[in-house]
């Protein structure tokens, strides 16, 4: 490996990517939660290309508000400008680098650079330069092109993600049939979702990639991993139905899922949340036909390609922004719809802090789990050896109502493979026109 | 609501009494020990039935902001009456709960002790800082540091109870992959 060219070999070329990776049978080499170069391409190939979630309309209603994030490692600030649109651009000045915005949320005009002063709008054009005058007649001062570095930000149901790659499709094209399984969460109810305020962040020592996997697709952890969450609040164990629950996948987004309306949403012990869903169920099938209603609050857990995982039921948005190959920084949120009643608000805001967030008695022992799948790969010949995803192989099947991919059995890991698979695309792909839909 | 705001009034008033003041720092102290040796069920006898205990996410935001930096309507890592504790201490105790097994070794340092009246005489507003270590398996060792003021109160029978614990984490993004341990 070239110290000039700190990409290795094995990371650029396309042969050796997809011999990392056997999406068809399952096989996973586990250098990709471990090896730097690789983690440097999905920077680049995925995440500075993707379409990356960075906030909720709710999060910054009025013009001014902003909030600061990350796509990828990089810092960027969402704000609401005077044109009432949402703009996300680079959290770094033009001139010597500095970052311009050090809140994590708050109301501003203006951001300015604390070093040198200068000053950039909601909508990221450089709107002050102190002492403009030393710049009169210089012939690369150009104001139109030191602005801060902007995304472009489009939005489904009140969720805004942003894209650095000119030549990536519409999120409406990117998200593709998963629009349909959004509207489950995003459009049961008048009026949407809305975020609680407030954002729990986290670090946890594992590769981005083991919770997102772990969203898309894996119902079979939930039963043994959360034993004794499941024996505290719940009493038991929930059962789940091979044969009315499914995994289904598209253009590398997934949810796993039965149609049992109430599982996950039963699982935070409070009743009221139950008896409004149940109460609400004939409101939800009218908008979103029986079946799509039944997954409400059912035990399931989704993914949205890359780092944008979700748990209907009980009602957490979460993302996973890679910090190094082997460090990642949990955001997590509460959602709830907007015209709830109030009480019920309260009961999610505190039964969701209680099982999913880092406290959570859900949540504690997934961070144990995804850092010790990370960490084992320090060992040269513990990597020697691919990891086997291959659970229900085999099992996809042509549904009457169900969009994308469907497999049979949420106990599953189509899912996964289709993650993989979305990962393998990207990082193999020299531009979007590349990129197969799937 | 924010720990680093107590009104101007409190600098000059008399302290309380030393031997209340010896007693509740010893009680600190007792429920630190508690904590370490992982005694849960013995430790939630040291709440009142009414407890609230609190560790809100905390904010970087400008000083210049008007927003509340602590607010109980937003996101917390704790916002919990005595039923939620009774549940996390019922999982904690799980025979499955694999994070907890090997057992975390726990480190709970108590200090700057304040004792201070309230307008009832049988509570007092009581504040402390808790340094918190936590060592897992092999070399996993994780550190919080937090404010702490609570409402210390006296039972019928006499013994000390927590009836409020509001914990300020220092970090605003947690260092660690969970909090497996009260403060």
């Amino acid at each position: 490996m070239s110290l000039l060219h700190p990409r290795s070999h094995q990371a650029d070329n396309v042969e050796a990517l997809r011999a990392l990776v056997d999406p068809g049978q399952g096989w996973l080499d586990r250098s990709i939660f471990w090896d730097s170069d690789i983690y440097a391409l999905e920077l680049e190939r995925i995440f500075a290309r993707s379409w990356i979630f960075v906030a909720h309309d709710s999060q910054i209603p009025n013009v001014g508000d902003f909030l600061t994030t990350y796509v990828g490692e990089d810092a960027v600030i969402v704000a609401r400008a005077r044109d009432n649109q949402v703009h996300t651009f680079i959290n770094s000045c033009s001139h010597r680098g500095n970052r311009v915005c050090f809140a994590e949320a708050g109301s501003a005009r203006r951001f300015t650079c604390n070093f040198h002063g200068w000053s950039y709008g909601l909508d990221g054009a450089l709107a002050g330069v102190t002492a403009e005058h030393l710049y009169k007649d210089n012939p690369t001062f150009d104001r139109e092109k030191l602005g801060l570095h902007k995304a472009r930000v489009e939005s489904y149901g009140g969720m805004h993600f942003a894209n650095f790659d000119p030549e990536a499709p519409s999120l409406a094209d990117y998200l593709g049939d998963f629009r349909w399984y959004l509207d489950v969460l995003l459009d049961n109810d008048e009026g949407g979702i809305e975020f609680v305020d407030g954002n729990i962040k986290s670090r946890l020592k594992c590769n981005w990639k083991f919770p997102a996997e772990n969203f898309i697709g894996d119902a079979y952890h939930a039963t043994w991993t959360h034993s004794s969450a499941l024996l505290a609040l719940f009493g038991k164990a929930p059962r789940m139905h091979p044969d009315r629950s499914f995994q289904v996948n598209a253009n590398g987004h997934g949810w796993e899922f039965g149609t049992d309306f109430i599982g996950n949403a039963a699982t935070l012990g409070e009743p009221e949340i139950v008896d409004y869903l149940r109460d609400s169920e004939a409101r939800f099938q009218e908008r979103l036909g029986k079946m799509r209603s039944r997954m409400i609050g059912s035990l399931s857990s989704a993914t949205v390609f890359p780092n944008l995982s979700f748990l209907a039921g009980h009602n957490t948005f979460r993302t996973w922004n890679p910090k190094g190959p082997t460090e990642t920084e949990l955001h997590t949120w509460v959602f709830l719809n907007k015209n709830a009643p109030e009480s019920l608000k309260e009961k999610y805001r505190r039964g969701v802090m209680l099982t999913f967030s880092p406290a959570g008695v859900f949540e504690m022992d997934d961070g144990e789990n995804f850092e010790h799948c990370t960490a084992s790969n320090a060992g040269v010949v513990t990597r020697r050896r691919k990891l086997h995803t291959g659970l229900g192989l085999g099992s996809e099947i042509d549904h009457p109502e169900l969009k994308g991919h469907v497999h049979s059995n949420q106990v599953n890991e189509a899912n996964h493979r289709a993650f993989y698979q979305r990962w393998l695309d990207l990082m193999t792909a020299a531009s979007w026109a590349d990129v197969p839909a799937r | 609501m924010d720990i680093t705001n107590t009104s101007a009034a409190r600098l000059n008033g008399p302290p309380v009494d030393r031997d209340l003041a010896f007693e509740i720092e010893q009680f600190l102290y007792r429920e630190a020990r508690l904590l370490d040796e992982e005694r849960y069920e013995d430790w939630l006898g040291l709440m009142a039935e009414d407890i609230h205990y609190w560790m809100p996410g905390i904010q970087a935001r400008y000083r210049a902001d008007k927003a509340e930096k602590i607010s109980l309507s937003r996101m917390a890592y704790f916002d919990d009456d005595l039923d939620y504790l009774k549940k996390r201490v019922e999982r904690a105790l799980q025979t499955t709960a694999w994070a907890e097994d090997p057992p975390t070794r726990h480190f709970h340092m108590v200090g700057n002790i304040e004792v201070e009246p309230t307008e009832r005489p049988n509570e007092w507003t009581v504040y402390s800082v808790v340094f918190n270590v936590r060592h897992r398996n092999e070399a996993e060792q994780l550190e919080l540091t937090a404010r702490r003021r609570d409402l210390i109160r006296r039972d019928e029978s006499g013994d000390l109870k927590i009836a409020r614990r509001f914990i300020q984490l220092q970090q605003t993004v947690l260092q660690a992959k969970n909090i497996n341990t009260f403060l």
